[in-house]
């Protein structure tokens, strides 16, 4: 979860509806809104491309898998325990006799399930909690503060290894649903701190006041006018954390608290893989390298639309 | 780790044992006879006589008694604590005590000291689990009672008639008398089984009644007393108990550590943190002789893997289907890809240790065909999803995972593997009959007879029959078994009922396991003996 605290820590107070400075040696022809702004960066960022490439890589794993390897993950038989790579198979064979590559495709959308229902769950949190405390501010903003405070100085695996114990009494399923669930509840609070600070810097804006002064109520306030201008640094967390949500569900797969059999996991399989990994090394290989990159892909892309939006932030 | 149950006797002749390790003798000089051995285990579910019948406590236990009755190598029954056990008619049985065993409180042992607790055993409102072992005994009957309306129900058992049983009487302060309501010619042998230790005057806290905590440092007549108390999920300590007349062990103490992962004991092996494991986790038996060389050896063992059906459950309730899935496994494959041929297919229902063993009672049903299962499957309709269970604490995973394929592959069904935590928890599932699917069980006979292999597990009254099996004609054959005159015709008997167990298979059987066990530089003369339990009056460490 570093890196998620990390972002929260950073500010992330682009400016709402003010135009940014010009980034670059370049001055932008003419000006630009911010999200026009923002792509200009985006499109001459590297890293942007090649994080924005792989994630388009997990998620057509994720959704079509038979388009990358044909056999069945699920079709073993140890008759080819540690068999070499032949046919679609080019990773070879592991201790049950799995495809390896075909498991690791198949892996992805597991990951990719319970890392985006994960974030929908903390953004729904977190937006809610952000826009309450920043807005009304006063006692309000105290009382859920403080509670952002308790759930953050939970330790995470700790308290999803009590959670997924009690969610898992429930056996039935592949146990996606618990890890979100868990996820969900433990993960809200750094996109819940960044929703509040900027709303508490979008609601000072001039344009607020005007608003309120035409007669419009908390709620139109702060959905139309407060929430637009304060969900970039939003957008740009949670991304970040689709990654580390990814991350921490193989760990919880990895300890048999997270998703189970017959989902296809990551963390499962680096698990079951670690074992007789003196035996063969591309089963293990395979799901960590995938996992690294899907996790890192996520990270850059959120990196890099941080400093699209915050181009300060790069000096 | 698994139901298993383990014969009591630490005890096992010395002149058997030194010729099977032999070769270390000559180290002695460097022998430390005060050091500590570490051994690992799993979490005990219980650890008293009457209520232990899991590998972990009755390793811990038989440390803590001295049985009595020992087995020598062609397991019969020689008296330990006893002095002798005789009788005329296998029907009353006289038991005469060794003088000058005490427990490790300073009482001194007495023929008491063994009817309280079997009586504490049997009565039926106690519940402990091993209470099934004295119903051989006159007046146990009258020591249970049957809830009315099954143990869900609103009304509570009646109290039973009696709260000791009629058929044990003592003679003198050392001798006691044990009428059996029917002759049964293995008595003596069962003796040596851990639910038979005696229990000293403060273990109750008045007649009939243990004291709650008394598990938690249970005393004795051993070589070993209990050092501190059983630390739950961690350590259970014992040290040598020097007012032990019996064979004196040869190390100061030992700690049994309680381990959640094989895997993370075998690590600790290899650093030497733990100087026993006496089960190496499959996945590290390919690479075992490379990590310890000659620390890693291999001992038969008696203990017998097998599947179970929930067989109260409609979907396995029909015979054909539970045939067509044994059919449809092919033992032989997992024993070479899996186990790399550290175990051996079963395709019997006893274990080849036992007199009365056959080879390949199971016949067709063992035999692995696909074609024929799958056909035979459709036509049983037999259930489209499978769930196999398993505990994780034991090495299981893979070859679980592995049978889920096969099944999978042959059947065309849809096959789950899920671990349970603990064997505990398993088992707590399957009584309380939560479906767990098709499950896992091993088992360790209690005393050399092939009754062991048979009573407990399918005799309707059996004290591990998870699967609700009953057959009136099984438990009848058993019953004329265990009365017949000579064991000849007892095993014949033996035979017809597992017979019948091939028909019907409330389990199919899988394997024949050995000890692979592994030590650390630490010790020497690590003996691990049929029960899967390590010798510890053999067993040294090194200064």
């Amino acid at each position: 979860m570093s890196d998620l605290e990390m972002a929260a820590t950073t500010e992330l107070g682009a400016r709402p509806g003010e135009v940014p400075p010009a980034a670059g040696g370049t001055p932008p022809p003419k000006t630009r809104s911010l999200a026009g702004d923002a792509w200009y960066d985006l499109r001459r960022n590297w890293i942007f491309w090649v994080a924005a490439a792989l994630v388009v890589l997990v998620v057509l794993m994720a959704v079509a898998p038979g388009l990358f390897s044909s056999a069945d993950p699920t079709a073993c038989n140890t008759r080819r325990q540690y068999a070499g790579p032949s046919g679609g198979a080019i990773l070879g064979y592991d201790f049950q006799g799995c495809d390896v590559f075909s498991r690791t495709v198949h892996g992805a959308r597991a990951s990719v399930l319970v890392g985006l229902f994960a974030v929908l769950l903390t953004g729904v949190i977190g937006l809610v909690f952000g826009m309450l405390a920043g807005y009304f501010g006063g006692w309000l903003d105290a009382l859920l503060s403080r509670v952002i405070d308790v759930v953050l100085g939970i330790p995470l695996l700790l308290a999803a290894i009590v959670l997924s114990k009690r969610l898992a009494a429930d056996r039935s399923g592949s146990g996606i649903v618990s890890v979100v669930i868990v996820l969900g509840i433990l993960g809200w609070t750094t996109a819940a701190r960044v929703m509040r600070s900027s709303v508490l810097a979008a609601r000072s804006q001039d344009y607020v006041a005007a608003a309120r002064m035409l007669g419009a109520g908390p709620l139109r306030i702060m959905w139309r006018h407060i929430l637009p201008n304060a969900l970039a640094p939003f957008i740009v967390v949670l991304t970040i954390a689709l990654g580390t949500f990814i991350a921490t569900e193989a760990t919880l797969s990895f300890l048999n608290i997270g998703l189970r059999p017959p989902a296809i996991s990551w963390g499962i399989d680096i698990a079951t893989a670690g074992k007789h990994v003196r035996e063969a090394a591309m089963p293990l290989i395979a799901p960590s390298l995938f996992l690294t990159l899907t996790v890192l892909a996520f990270i850059m892309l959120g990196d890099a639309i941080r400093d699209a939006f915050d181009p300060k932030l790069r000096r | 780790m698994q139901v298993r149950r383990l014969i009591a006797g630490t005890v096992v002749p010395l002149a058997v044992t030194a010729g099977l390790v032999g070769c270390n003798s000559g180290d002695s000089a460097k022998v430390d006879p005060d050091g500590v051995v570490s051994i690992q285990i799993a979490e005990p579910q219980h650890m008293t006589p009457a209520n232990s019948n899991d590998a972990s406590g009755i390793q811990v236990l038989s440390a803590l008694f001295a049985p009595l009755v020992s087995y020598d190598d062609s397991f019969k029954p020689v008296p330990d604590a006893a002095e002798s056990v005789e009788s005329q008619d296998h029907k009353t049985w006289t038991i005469k005590l060794k003088d000058g065993y005490t427990f490790h409180n300073g009482e001194k042992v007495t023929a008491d000291n063994y009817i309280d607790a079997w009586n504490y055993a049997a009565y039926g409102p106690n519940a402990q689990n091993n209470g099934f072992f004295f119903s051989r005994i006159g007046g146990y009957a009258a020591t249970q009672s049957k809830d009315p309306d099954g143990a869900e129900g609103p009304e509570k058992a009646p109290t039973p008639k009696a709260k000791t049983m009629s058929g044990l009487k003592k003679v003198d302060d050392l001798t006691f008398q044990v009428t059996l309501s029917a002759p049964f010619t293995e008595f003596e042998t069962m003796l040596g089984y851990s639910a038979f230790y005696p229990l000293p005057k403060a273990a109750f806290s008045a007649p009939g009644v243990v004291k709650e905590d008394f598990e938690s440092a249970p005393i004795g007549n051993g070589p070993f007393m209990m050092n501190g108390k059983w630390e739950h999920d961690a350590k259970v300590e014992v040290a040598k108990y020097d007012g032990y007349p019996g064979a004196k062990p040869k190390v100061g103490g030992v700690e049994f550590r309680i381990y959640l992962q094989p895997s993370a004991a075998y690590a600790d092996v290899l650093s030497d943190n733990l100087d026993v494991i006496p089960q190496i986790p499959t996945e590290s038996i390919p690479t075992a002789p490379d990590d310890l060389g000659d620390r890693f050896q291999r001992s038969s063992a008696s203990q017998f893997q097998f599947l179970a059906f929930p067989t109260f459950e409609q979907e396995f309730s029909n015979p054909d289907v539970r045939k067509a899935i044994s059919k449809a496994i092919d033992r032989d494959e997992i024993v070479r890809s899996v186990f790399k041929g550290s175990q051996q297919s079963a395709r019997s229902f006893v274990s080849p240790v036992v007199a009365g063993y056959r080879e390949n009672t199971c016949g067709d049903a063992c035999e692995f065909n696909p074609q024929a299962a799958k056909q035979l499957y459709q036509q049983a309709g037999g259930p489209s999803k499978i769930t196999l269970s398993y505990n994780s604490d034991g090495p299981h995973k893979d070859w679980i995972d592995a049978t889920c394929n096969q099944l999978n592959a042959n059947l065309g069904v849809e096959c789950t593997a899920v671990p349970e935590a603990k064997i505990a928890d398993l088992l707590d599932k399957v009584e309380a009959k939560t479906p767990v699917g098709i499950f896992r069980l091993g088992w360790i006979m209690d005393y050399p007879s092939m009754e062991s292999y048979l009573n407990p597990l399918y005799s309707t009254t059996g004290s591990s029959n998870y699967y609700g099996y009953s057959n009136g004609d099984f438990d009848r054959l058993l019953e004329e078994g265990s009365k017949a005159a000579t064991q000849e015709e007892s095993i014949k008997k033996y035979q017809q009922a597992e017979d019948i167990l091939a028909r019907e298979l409330p389990v199919i059987p899988l394997r024949f396991t050995q000890n692979n066990f592994g030590y650390s530089t630490r010790v020497q003369n690590v003996v691990v003996d049929l029960f899967s339990r390590i010798d510890l009056t053999q067993i040294e460490v090194l200064g």
